[in-house]
């Protein structure tokens, strides 16, 4: 396994940014996952925060999230540009490449397919001279994109080379989302698949999966779904995906943990998954770049 | 004005921005005088000063080329070290303020105003690295330079060129697997078109290269090969192309200017262009042929 290929979301952690920040470089990871919040709402500065995290050694997978971006008009609009590009400045300043985008779930979007493509495309083209990657998620209660496939389509139909989609597993298996769906994606589209699952055997209505998504989930390996996690991982490579795994497990009880408690428990479900599951295959030595060149 | 024959030619879709050629390239040192020196080398002659900034306006024949040393007050620009760098292209368009607005829509990300008062404000966005993109449509019947410069007394303000040296373009060196990136960039804003493989210019033939839709200026974008596809580099425009129809007259001129031209096997002078030994830490100028179609940058 190449344990490099997974980061841990410091999202999941409790405690100031630098301690999570050492509770995942002491479990092992080289990469994190950081919210703007973390930046912006550090104690000292964002240029203290900015700092930290450089300072940390460890690889930015990516920022996250821009909300309710696109599908908006007039100031609205105006406004959330604004937004996207403070945030695609501090993702430049933690030497980011990369900014998670979730599907609007605001009233006032428009769920036109060319508006929010064309508004995606903007924030691509926003994007493009830091060497920032767009990664954009469907969510089961957004109004414009609830799902991969649809987020796909979107992708496809703003044909933009920085723009691609982030994958949630655990809207995947909390949809019931068919695995053959992949099937339909290019896999030069995927550029973040974020790992979680969860306890309840099944989800019955949008409010609850609002609910566990932000609160309950687990790690894989802990949940109820550690089979269809192991399956949806296994399609995932069998179509060629081969970028960065982040385990986004927001659970309040793990912010009532120590960071290093919770960091080790991803720490064993990344060998779980490597050992067991995935079985990738080590890079060549001193060939770290791990696309595969002119695959846009 | 005197383009609009041309322009009615040029539909919407084939050139956006109505490009026409390149008012400027600006270059920024905290060394305007060693530059100076070198450009005049090249040919170039001061004709004129900023009336506010530490700025100053080289010209040969169509080419102006400005000289930055004031320090940067806005972020993600150059700020002058010794080393010259490439700092800012302002393209000529039909209507700046249609092509900045256009540009902005689309996901351009625009500089603050800083005019002075009576000053030009010069619609820009942020290009590649800490680079500037500007937009200027006064450049024929008066030009930005008749306002905002101060012309140095008893200098010819239109210069000849040497072997009718005129803007080809500018080399970008853009980060591993960018290039894709960068030519949806230079297409979307401003309509620049890639063109195919087979087709070269001069002898430095890597990478990809791109014309604008006024067919008047150059861009390529070299991504890093080899070792260098793992040290650090930030991305830039890295040289600026000159067109000529005799590149060996030019080079013969050049050298007795005290120009030298890099001489190996792999890259030496030849009647399809030329590259300079790099100047002053890191400066280089390439010659380069002009295709037939190449035609001046002056309306």
């Amino acid at each position: 396994m190449n344990f490099n290929d997974f980061g841990i979301d410091i999202a999941s952690l409790a405690g100031s940014l630098e301690t999570r920040l050492a509770a995942a470089r002491q479990s092992g990871f080289t990469q994190v996952m950081i919210s703007a919040s973390d930046i912006v709402g550090h104690p000292s500065s964002t240029a203290a925060a900015v700092r930290a995290i450089r300072e940390s050694g460890l690889r930015v997978t990516g920022i996250e999230a821009l909300r309710d971006f696109e599908g908006l008009s007039g100031k609205m609009h105006d406004y959330k540009i604004d937004v996207a590009k403070s945030m695609l400045a501090l993702c430049s300043q933690i030497g980011g490449r990369l900014l998670l985008v979730e599907a609007s779930a605001s009233v006032h979007a428009d769920a036109d397919a060319d508006k929010i493509a064309r508004d995606l495309r903007k924030l691509a083209i926003l994007a493009l001279p830091m060497g920032i990657r767009i990664a954009f998620k469907g969510l089961s209660w957004s109004r414009t994109v609830k799902n991969f496939t649809g987020a796909a389509e979107i992708v496809s139909l703003a044909n933009c080379p920085n723009l691609g989609l982030a994958i949630d597993a655990f809207d995947v298996i909390a949809a019931d989302t068919p695995l053959d769906d992949l099937d339909l994606i290019f896999p030069q589209q995927i550029v973040l698949v974020q790992l979680s699952d969860f306890m309840l055997q099944e989800i019955r209505s949008t409010e609850e999966q609002v609910a566990t998504a932000a609160h309950f989930r687990v790690f894989p390996g802990e949940g109820a779904h550690s089979g269809q996690l192991a399956k949806f991982i296994v399609k995932l490579e069998g179509i060629g995906y081969f970028g960065d795994y982040s385990f986004d497990v927001y659970n309040s009880d793990y912010l009532q943990m120590p960071a290093e408690v919770i960091a080790d428990r991803a720490r064993r479900a990344a060998d779980w998954l490597g050992e067991t599951v995935l079985r990738r295959t080590l890079p060549v030595p001193n060939m770290e770049r791990l696309t595969i060149r002119g695959e846009r | 004005m005197s383009n609009a024959t041309d322009r009615e030619s040029l539909p919407e879709s084939t050139n956006p921005i109505g490009m026409d050629g390149i008012e400027f390239i600006e270059i920024t040192t905290s060394k305007p005088q060693a530059l100076g020196g070198v450009l005049e080398r090249m040919g170039f002659h001061p004709i004129a000063r900023h009336r506010s900034r530490e700025v100053e306006l080289y010209r040969q024949g169509a080419m102006n080329i400005v000289v930055n040393s004031q320090a940067a007050d806005i972020p993600r620009t150059v700020e002058p070290i010794e080393r010259p760098i490439l700092s800012a292209l302002a393209f000529r368009v039909r209507d700046a303020d249609a092509a900045f607005r256009r540009a902005l829509e689309l996901g351009g990300w625009e500089i603050p105003i800083r005019a002075q008062a009576l000053e030009l404000n010069i619609p820009g966005i942020h290009g590649v690295g800490e680079s500037l993109i500007y937009f200027i449509d006064r450049y024929d019947e008066f030009s930005i330079f008749d306002i905002d410069f101060r012309a140095i007394p008893g200098v010819d303000p239109n210069p000849p060129a040497i072997c009718g040296l005129d803007f080809f373009g500018i080399v970008q060196y853009v980060g591993v697997d960018r290039t894709g990136d960068w030519s949806e960039f230079y297409a979307q804003l401003f309509g620049f078109q890639v063109i195919p493989d087979d087709v070269r210019f001069g002898i430095m033939p890597r990478g990809l290269l791109m014309r604008s839709p006024c067919c008047k200026f150059y861009l390529q974008l070299i991504e890093p090969d080899g070792a260098a596809q793992f040290a650090p580099m930030e991305e830039h425009l890295q040289r600026i192309g000159f067109a000529t129809p005799d590149v060996i007259g030019a080079t013969g001129v050049l050298e007795k200017r005290g120009i030298e031209f890099l001489a190996t096997e792999k890259v030496h002078t030849s009647e399809r262009g030329a590259l300079t030994k790099p100047l002053l830490g890191g400066v280089m100028f390439e010659l380069v042929h002009a295709p037939a179609d190449h035609t001046s940058a002056r309306p």
